[in-house]
């Protein structure tokens, strides 16, 4: 069923979304937008990991692509907490209001 | 083992006077007083039992550091270096003696930071590895500094950080030079060392030997200094306490012009030769620049520090001019203008703490209040512009002969710096204590500490100017390797 | 593959991350029994765990080897940075007992934390492919996230939390994207099976693995904060909790260098030339922002973020050096600078008082008069930042200039010397301020020096020292560790 996409397809499609991503996190103004965009990113990885390991005829890249989905998981356990306590100290989602820290 | 001990024992003297501090300030000063003492005894016994030995170093203490680069801590004293060695340890006596009652706030610092001080400059005259060299020579900055910054006067942190950062960034100049040095040394011979005897001689293409022998130039020449380079010293010197002032002038510039004798010249020599008339238009100016801008000064300070500035434009000159009558006559304005200016601080210090001020224009008319004081600083103003009979006057005038052979008008125009000296002394003289006391100034006269520091040292110079043969002869063999290597 | 889930050597090489992970999750047990009665238990605790796993570490070292099918290698390398961030979340815990007594804060999860994030280094500085890398730094950086916000009703530290992790992720998203482009252009992900593909016959087109390096270089310089990727640096280390800025400029930076250093000299050696110009400016860079910007800063934790920027561009240069010198070169540096940086931020941290009100600059004014070893241990930690003699920051900066020189780096280190005598001048000002002003509302304010506060300053001092006037034992160390397997 895949062959009948070229594989290059999905690296694009993955550096496409990973671009995505990098916009997203520079361009978006809310936090959870901005934690939104890094999540896109790690899918895009996982999306070309799973394409070289598809390449490959290896099983490798499958299994990197659980390791990323355990770490994301973490991660955006913690990133929400984090995002959490500072909207219960600021009431604001907007990142550039968050912009204490100065000389 | 004996010069291990000259570096230990001052350190370990600052030590135990920063300890002892706590419970009694005068035994920190007695205890740093008998470190240096021990430490001069030491010096002369060197001095004479070494007399008439062979071979290029007298003698000579090489331990193991860091075998992997090469790097050895290797300690040697030969006649220049055992020269400079004494006039530390008979200046930080003095200095002691001069601070004991300026310095009231934080005695056991001062005295640890001082001692610290003149084991660092001990270190830079004994170190023959490049690396320990360059070690010694960034440490003792750093006491220095203090010394400076913690007792120095209104505008002291600005000068101590302005001290720091010009010598900070010129010696790192210098390390990329010895670096560098010592990469070639081991491309030509296979062997990573940072001695100086082995690196001596290494074969260089004549444009990097040009780059390198620039890096140690600088180094050397901010601390010297020399004229574009120097704007740290007035600041530095005037701000610092009577002691900072003394080591500075007496012991921290002739690091500098040690540094030219002993590395730039005999390292680079043909770099250093065709860099001679540079650096001789450069000495030529640094007599009259220094001298002219401390006829303008109002500051006693300022005006003293200004004329190190000229001094030590003869030091270059006679280092660059390289005949032996010039080299001769650099060494002895080292060692003489280490005193002379060293005794007008300790006078201008004992001067500030009567009448709490440096300016000129507060002054006159002191003879009649101070006449001793009044009198020594009349000789020392006197010695400083070169009165024969007296030590500086001899360096001076070999200078010039050596100068003439080379370069008649460098010769007249550094002539002109003498005559010059004689203006700046003279105003000196006649504004601070001659005249009527306008101010009607009542002082105290020198107490008996202050005079045994003057006399002793008014006697080195009669010495120096009367009888130097002792001292040249001392310095003789390593003069003649440098002038060797100078003309070849 | 062998078909065992683990040996027993590579339990063995593995001990010290199963000490502190089992720790750190016992830590999390204890909590509710031990809260009320002792809250310094957790500290004492935690620094056993620690000293456990340093043990581990050398047991691990003299039964050296490759872990788990060589995704972990326990070399000199690996020991020596496993050490080191040990060390540095020791020398941690000890200023710990006070701020956070001081702070009121909860103690059992802040050492929980702080041995996850020792373990996700110890991984980090063993592992031997992408994956593992991975792992580690994201065990470490998850946990330090946390711990730079673990004050909440704090809003710097919120604010700080909050940057660390959006920043934090976004690196690290870029270095996966690069492991994944390494994966699909080599077809592995060792780093010594990269080394071998790429060096052989049939190397993949260099534009790929280019931008592979490329993109792991951007994640990597994120974590080292390295220039232009500093940006999040001086907000995080000011916002964050003064132990925990001190434990984020010692621990993960020096773990991340440890995989820059080995992935750069051992997976991408064969494009050493195509990466050298990048690292190259990236190192000028981060050297001349970090110190330019510290010239400017009037708060002390700024200023040591931006100083801790200059330091990395420091070791960037030794990584330019690209030899086994400049290998050993970063280490040794990387030793030294955890040494006087955590010392440092112990001072600030000891000073700054009760919800960190004092970081200014002038808060120093006249310690030197209050507390003369507080202030006197100070100085030895600036004058090694700044590099003086008898100072483990000379050594450092003299073999990383040595080594640079070697390699002919001869404009980058002029231009490094340069930038490190500007950077004299900042660390100068607060030794002007501690001994030559009098004392001010924050020096009069503070408290006498606890035992564990006294220890977390002299600890320092005397590895400070130590460094500076014997280094022999930790260069030859160093030395024979930095010939990594191509």
């Amino acid at each position: 069923m895949m062959s009948a996409v070229p594989v290059y397809w999905f690296l694009m499609l993955s550096a496409v979304l990973f671009a995505l991503g990098v916009a997203g996190f520079l361009f978006r103004r809310n936090i959870i937008t901005v934690f939104m965009s890094i999540e896109l990113m790690l899918n895009a990885v996982n999306l070309s990991f799973v394409t070289f390991s598809y390449q490959l005829k290896q099983v490798n890249g499958h299994l990197f692509t659980f390791f990323v989905m355990v770490v994301a998981a973490a991660e955006a356990a913690v990133g929400l907490a984090i995002i959490l306590t500072v909207f219960k100290n600021r009431s604001t989602l907007n990142i550039d209001e968050v912009n204490s820290l100065k000389n | 083992m004996i010069l291990l001990a000259l570096i230990a024992v001052l350190i370990g003297g600052g030590m135990v006077a920063a300890v002892a501090a706590r419970w009694s300030a005068a035994a920190a000063r007695w205890i740093s007083l008998l470190a240096l003492l021990a430490d001069f005894g030491l010096g002369l016994s060197i001095w004479v039992r070494s007399a008439g030995a062979a071979g290029p170093w007298l003698v000579d203490a090489d331990y193991a550091w860091l075998p992997q680069f090469g790097i050895r801590f290797h300690l040697a004293v030969d006649g220049l270096s055992l020269l400079l060695l004494m006039l530390t340890f008979f200046l930080g006596f003095v200095s002691v003696l001069a601070s004991w009652s300026e310095i009231t706030e934080s005695v056991g610092f001062f005295h640890l930071s001082l001692l610290a001080t003149l084991a660092g400059i001990a270190a830079v005259f004994l170190a023959v590895d490049l690396f320990l060299f360059y070690f010694a020579w960034e440490l003792m900055l750093v006491p220095m500094y203090f010394l400076i910054a913690v007792w120095g006067h209104e505008n002291r942190v600005y000068a101590a950080i302005k001290f720091f950062i010009f010598t900070q960034l010129s010696g790192l100049l210098m390390l990329v030079a010895i670096l560098a040095l010592y990469f070639f040394h081991h491309s030509t011979t296979g062997v990573y060392t940072f001695e100086y005897a082995d690196l001596l001689g290494t074969a260089l293409p004549p444009g990097t030997a040009m780059w390198l022998m620039a890096g140690f130039f600088v180094a050397f020449a901010v601390k010297l200094p020399v004229v574009p380079l120097h704007t740290w010293l007035p600041d530095a010197h005037t701000e610092a306490p009577t002691a900072g002032s003394v080591v500075l002038a007496g012991l921290l510039l002739k690091t500098g012009a040690y540094g030219m004798l002993r590395f730039v010249v005999p390292l680079f020599p043909d770099a250093a030769h065709k860099f001679a008339p540079v650096a001789i238009v450069l000495g030529v100016i640094g007599i009259l620049y220094g001298a002219i801008l401390a006829f303008g000064q109002t500051d006693l300070k300022r005006l003293v520090a200004y004329t190190s500035v000229s001094h030590l434009g003869f030091v270059l000159l006679g280092i660059f001019v390289g005949n032996a009558l010039a080299l001769q006559g650099a060494l002895l304005t080292i060692i003489c203008h280490g005193i002379s200016t060293g005794a007008l601080f300790v006078l201008v210090g004992s001067l500030q703490e009567r009448i709490h001020t440096r300016e000129l224009g507060r002054m006159g008319g002191l003879w009649a209040t101070t006449p001793r004081l009044s009198g020594a600083a009349l000789f020392f103003t006197l010695a400083s512009l070169g009165l024969p009979g007296l030590g500086d006057f001899v360096g001076e005038f070999l200078v010039l002969l050596g100068t003439y052979r080379v370069s008649i008008p460098a010769a007249a125009i550094a002539a002109c710096g003498v005559l010059a000296a004689t203006l700046y002394g003279v105003r000196l003289v006649q504004r601070a204590f001659h005249g009527p006391n306008v101010h009607e100034l009542r002082l105290a006269d020198l107490a008996p500490r202050e005079g045994l520091v003057v006399t002793l040292m008014a006697v080195a110079l009669l010495w120096l100017g009367l009888y130097p043969r002792p001292v040249t002869a001392t310095f003789q063999p390593a003069m003649d390797r440098v002038e060797r290597v100078a003309l070849k | 593959m062998p078909g065992n889930f683990a040996t027993a050597s590579d339990v063995i090489r593995f001990l010290p991350e199963i000490i502190l992970a089992v720790m750190g999750t016992l830590l999390m047990i204890l909590d509710p029994l031990l809260h009320r009665r002792s809250s310094n238990a957790f500290g004492h605790l935690s620094i056993l765990a620690l000293a456990g796993a340093l043990g581990g570490a050398i047991y691990a070292y003299l039964n050296g080897g490759p872990a788990f099918g060589g995704m972990l290698m326990v070399d000199g390398f690996a020991t020596f940075f496993g050490v080191l961030v040990i060390v540095a979340g020791i020398l941690t815990i000890l200023p710990s007992y006070r701020f956070l007594a001081r702070q009121g804060a909860e103690t059992s999860e802040y050492h929980a934390l702080l041995l996850f994030s020792v373990a996700g280094q110890c991984l980090m500085v063993a592992a031997n492919d992408l994956i593992m890398v991975f792992i580690g730094l994201e065990i470490s950086s998850i946990s330090s996230y946390i711990l730079a916000g673990y004050l909440r009703e704090d809003k710097r530290a919120n604010e700080a939390s909050l940057k660390y992790f959006l920043l934090g992720s976004f690196a690290t998203a870029f270095f996966l994207y690069g492991v994944a482009l390494i994966y699909g252009s080599t077809g592995t992900i060792n780093l010594a099976g990269v080394n071998v593909v790429l060096s052989g016959p049939g190397a993949p087109s260099l534009v790929f693995v280019g931008v592979a390096a490329a993109l792991m270089f951007v994640g990597l310089g994120f974590k080292v904060s390295a220039a232009p990727f500093q940006v999040w640096t001086p907000d995080v280390y000011q916002g964050a909790p003064t132990p925990i800025s001190a434990f984020l400029s010692a621990g993960p930076k020096a773990a991340a260098f440890a995989v820059f250093l080995r992935i750069f000299t051992t997976a991408f050696a064969p494009i050493g030339h195509g990466w050298e110009p990048l690292v190259w400016a990236s190192a000028l860079l981060s050297m001349t922002i970090g110190n330019f910007a510290a010239l400017q800063q009037s708060n002390i934790k700024r200023m040591l973020a931006y100083s801790s920027i200059a330091h990395a561009g420091y070791v960037l240069v030794a990584l330019t050096a690209r030899s086994e010198v400049g290998t050993a070169a970063a280490m040794f540096y990387l030793a030294a600078y955890a040494f006087m940086n955590i010392g440092a931020f112990a001072v600030v941290s000891h000073l700054s008082g009760k919800g960190e009100r004092y970081q200014n600059i002038e808060d120093f004014s006249g310690l030197a008069q209050k507390q003369p070893l507080a202030a006197a241990m100070f100085s030895i930690f600036l004058l090694s930042l700044i590099g003086v003699p008898l100072t483990g920051g000379f050594f450092g900066k003299f073999y990383i200039f040595k080594a640079a020189l070697e390699s002919h780096l001869v404009w980058l280190t002029v231009l490094g010397l340069l930038n490190s005598a500007v950077a004299a001048y900042y660390y100068l000002r607060i030794l002007v301020m501690m001994y030559m002003r009098e004392p001010a509302e924050a020096t009069e304010a503070v408290e006498p020096l606890s035992p564990g506060l006294r220890l977390a300053l002299i600890v320092p001092a005397i590895g400070t020292l130590f460094l500076g006037i014997f280094p022999n034992w930790v260069l030859d160390f160093a030395g024979k560790s930095s010939v990594l397997l191509k």
